[in-house]
């Protein structure tokens, strides 16, 4: 068996964590970084860049990389039109069904964008566990975090995702939960907690109560629609509104997304715009693509988070190609807060009714707990300690705490200790279409899971053998309100009088959250077969597909890391042997240092490498490079001695 | 806990699916070879959490049970378990959430106990379709209070209409709310002598006991009766609110 870890999958950035010694721990970079961008890009030679080097690509080639893409995990295409509207790729798909995302000349389901950086933590963890010298460093299992209010395609997406990614996902947990566990570790042992998750693309509300280490959630509530992109977002269309309004004030229109219209109102009155150079209209505002975006996004973002710390800042964009004539314009706090306070509010109703449910008033809460990174704004901590009265927590840092989380429950799983149980609840009513359109509530909302529910059902015309039951999830009373989940088709009903067969149907919703179904026929005992067809999610059989598609990719990945891995090696094996021979030069050795012939057959090895290193063909590299080890063989040895006898001559041998 | 008898069925055994061992149907784990034993058609919760069949229930006793049975059912311990005890572990896992559910609220209790001594659902009908002012069928009980209400209800809805000052309607609205709040509480207060009645009746005779469950089941369905008419008041105030004040939204 391999390893273990916990994932947090999120909006904006992802991160690894495992449990090393009865410790929760996330896996960094080199560079000490924990967080890899969840972006995603395809170079030109279908390479697929994940993180920091995609999110480079976002300036370079915005329509080959993919960002974001949570929003779109386990939703159709009606539901993301606001979203699409302001991302730099193409978003597309049939009415009812998976959203499809256009890089370059490819097509890809969100579950499959999300399976890149999946892939990419996978490998940050098996390359830290080689690096601590682990014999099985492979990492085959994981606990994904999700967003507490994900419905039940959004939670089948991500552990689709998980499963194109070549992990075995022993749970989906939800995102505050995990961040409870992580502070359950050294906080009090006792008591109710409300953790207030605003992510990059989601807010989330747990109430949760803490007792002899069971974590009961008491109930939960959010928007699945809400987070710092949204922020982010406001700010981008307040600078498109100045940019173009500097323009010609006729074309500003059409410029400004649709749901920009409050933000845009907003953003004017924050405060004077000042461009860079005096012709700022023209070409800059002559409509602005995905470059344009991204340098104002990255410009916005970056003021964002210094507003987190100073009261007054810039938003810079320098000027470019896509903003030929820049952007500069100062921006208080207070402005700030101006704009984002409705979004902040948003979050306020569904905290509210998360007491409500628990039947809490915000007195009766212990410990507020402060999870994600749109939580360092400053407003959004004075919002939370208004509501409940207290300074929340912030002791772990509000990016890394979940992914600890996810590490503890992933322990917990394969290592059997019992110390801490994760009780958690299902967000979102889950019911069946009746007659007249009405709902028919199976399953409450805010039930622990798992839970189970069941619902009899009968024939309408003699000698039916099949019937055909609508699954929806939401709290509202239609259908047509509700999110539909599938389709479900009984078959093999044995002929009977209309009315006569008695066929219960259980809905068993399990420790992640997840539905399935069975069905039998009472008087006869024949279970029926159930086809499900998800409204908008993937089909087993297209997950399998895509598993086997992912392995020829993965095959194709594989030779391109060892084709890369030769070309660095070609690379230090010349210039190592081109520093020797510069050294040997400036010395002054002359061909006195050679064999005879040797010279000559090293700098035509030299030259050999030199020529194929560029190429696709991994093994003329490894034989080039070989043959060119083999001819400097003699002059490392020599060199090496050299060297050692210099580094050894200053010292006393009792040093050594 | 006390010592009173817990009805026993007839055909109440379980067999365990690993050793074949039998095993009394409020068992968890089989007594022979321990492991957990699927879940059966079981079907009263006092027994699954080894209570007596009683309405009057501690909650922190309850909560302590519910977290004790989680900790031995939880399919997160079952992850290295066999398919047979993983599927047990996540139907008595689902079996027991119900169960506490239905158990911590002294109202879900009493249904769950009219079920379970083989009473009809004390559910009136659907309030969108029944023709009464709260839905179903009025309980003679409560003819008059629903009349009064009735009358006033269809007076504030036309001075709405007509615009009349919400602040004013909205004090009326509370005037009407006042006697049905007072026979709610009083209904509460039926229901915990019913059920403590039941309690003490442990071994009376059948007869007796009957009794007592047909007034219980008649308080529920005037109490759901009673939700009903202040579900009502309440959907009047929030129009009320609707209609005569600004909307509220925020302005940056």
């Amino acid at each position: 068996m391999g390893k273990v870890v916990g994932i947090d999958l999120g909006t904006t950035n992802s991160l690894v964590a495992y449990v090393d010694g009865g410790r929760p721990v996330v896996i960094r970079d080199e560079g000490g970084d924990a967080l890899v961008p969840s972006v995603v890009s395809l170079g030109e030679d279908a390479t697929i860049f994940v993180g920091r080097e995609a999110q480079r690509r976002l300036l370079t080639a915005p329509s080959r990389s993919v960002y974001s893409v949570k929003r779109f995990m386990g939703r159709g295409i009606d539901d993301v039109r606001g979203d699409a509207a302001l991302l730099p790729f193409r978003v597309s798909g049939e009415p009812g069904g998976v959203v499809r995302i256009g890089v370059a000349d490819r097509e890809f389901t969100p579950p499959e964008i999300s399976a890149f950086v999946l892939r990419e933590l996978k490998h940050r963890a098996e390359e830290h566990f080689r690096e601590q010298g682990e014999f099985d460093f492979e990492v085959d299992r994981a606990v994904i975090t999700v967003p507490a209010y994900f419905n039940d395609a959004q939670r089948t997406a991500t552990r689709d995702a998980g499963r194109l990614a070549g992990l075995e996902v022993l749970r989906i947990i939800n995102e505050p939960t995990a961040a409870s566990l992580a502070y359950g570790l050294d906080t009090r042992n006792r008591g109710t907690i409300a953790v207030y998750d605003l992510g990059g693309g989601t807010f989330d509300i747990s109430i949760l109560k803490v007792e002899d280490g069971v974590f009961q959630v008491l109930s939960t509530n959010g928007d699945t629609h809400l987070g710092g992109d949204d922020i982010d977002r406001l700010l981008v269309e307040m600078v498109l509104a100045d940019l173009a309004g500097s323009a010609s004030p006729g074309a500003a229109e059409g410029r400004i997304p649709a749901e920009g219209g409050p933000a845009r109102a907003k953003g004017r009155g924050a405060g004077a715009a000042e461009h860079l150079g005096a012709g700022a209209g023209g070409p800059a505002a002559a409509g602005f693509g995905g470059p344009a975006i991204e340098a104002i996004r990255r410009a916005v973002i970056q003021a964002k988070w210094d507003l987190s710390d100073v009261e007054e800042t810039e938003i810079h964009v320098e000027p470019s190609p896509a903003v030929p004539a820049g952007y500069r314009r100062r921006i208080t706090r207070a402005d700030f807060e101006r704009i984002i306070h409705p979004l902040v509010d948003r979050t306020m109703d569904p905290c509210r009714q998360a007491l409500a449910d628990a039947g809490l008033q915000p007195k009766d809460i212990d410990e507020a707990v402060l999870v994600g990174g749109s939580t360092r704004i400053p407003l959004v901590r004075r919002m939370v300690e208004e509501l409940f009265g207290r300074t929340p927590h912030s002791e772990l840092n509000p990016d890394e705490v979940v992914a600890l989380g996810a590490a503890v429950q992933a322990d917990i799983l394969v290592s059997g200790r019992r110390e801490m149980l994760l009780l958690d609840v299902t967000p979102l009513s889950l019911g069946i279409e009746t007659m007249g359109g009405v709902v028919s509530k199976i399953i409450l909302r805010n039930s622990t899971i798992p839970a189970s529910g069941r619902e009899m059902f009968t024939t309408g015309v003699d000698n039916q053998t099949g019937v055909d039951i609508h699954v929806l999830q939401g709290e509202r009373e239609l259908a047509a309100d509700c999110r539909s989940l599938s389709h479900l088709h009984l078959r093999g009903i044995p002929p009977m009088v209309a009315g006569l067969p008695r066929i219960e149907v259980r809905f068993q919703i399990d420790a992640n959250g997840i539905l399935s179904v069975a069905a039998r026929e009472l008087r006869t005992g024949i279970e029926q077969t159930i086809e499900v067809k998800p409204s908008y999610g993937l089909t087993d059989q297209e997950v399998e597909r895509m598993l086997i598609e992912s392995f020829e990719h993965a095959e194709a990945d594989f030779e391109a890391r060892l084709l890369i891995d030769a070309r660095n090696e070609a690379e230090s094996v010349v210039h190592a042997t081109e520093k020797v021979l510069r050294r040997l030069d400036l010395d002054g050795a002359g061909s006195g240092a050679f064999e005879p012939g040797e010279r000559e057959r090293i700098n035509s090895a030299l030259i050999g490498l030199k020529a194929v290193m560029a190429g696709t063909s991994r093994e003329t590299i490894h034989d080039w490079t070989h043959a060119l080890n083999h001819v400097t063989q003699r002059l490392a040895e020599v060199t090496m001695n050299r060297t050692v006898r210099e580094a050894l001559a200053g010292r006393n041998v009792k040093d050594v | 806990m006390t010592g009173d008898p817990i009805p026993v069925r007839a055909s109440s055994t379980l067999e365990c699916r690993n050793c074949g061992a039998g095993a009394p149907v409020d068992e968890h784990f089989c007594p022979q070879c321990s492991r957990i034993l699927a879940l059966g058609r079981h079907g009263d919760y006092f027994s699954f959490f080894g209570l007596p069949r009683k309405l009057v229930i501690d909650p922190a006793d309850l909560e302590r049970r519910f977290r004790d049975l989680s900790r031995k059912f939880h399919p997160d311990y079952f992850y290295n378990a066999s398919p047979t005890e993983r599927l047990a572990s996540l139907e008595r896992s689902s079996y027991l959430n119900d169960a506490y559910r239905a158990l911590k609220n002294p109202v879900s209790r009493v249904e769950h106990l009219l079920a379970i001594e083989g009473l009809p659902p004390a559910k009136s009908e659907d309030p969108s379709t029944g023709s009464g002012l709260g839905g179903g069928k009025v309980p003679p009980s409560l003819l008059e209070e629903v009349f009064a209400l009735n009358e006033e209800l269809d007076e504030i809805r036309e001075l709405r209409e007509s615009g009349a000052d919400p602040d004013k309607l909205r004090a009326r609205l509370e005037k009407a709310r006042a006697p049905i709040d007072a026979r709610r509480d009083e209904h509460e207060q039926q229901l915990q002598a019913l059920s403590a009645r039941w309690d003490s009746q442990q071994g009376a005779p059948p007869a007796e006991k009957r009794a007592t469950l047909d007034a219980l089941r008649e308080r529920l369905l005037e109490r759901n009766y009673i939700n009903n008419l202040l579900a009502t008041i309440e959907r009047e105030v929030a129009s009320l609110a609707g209609s005569g004040q600004p909307a509220t939204g925020s302005h940056g």
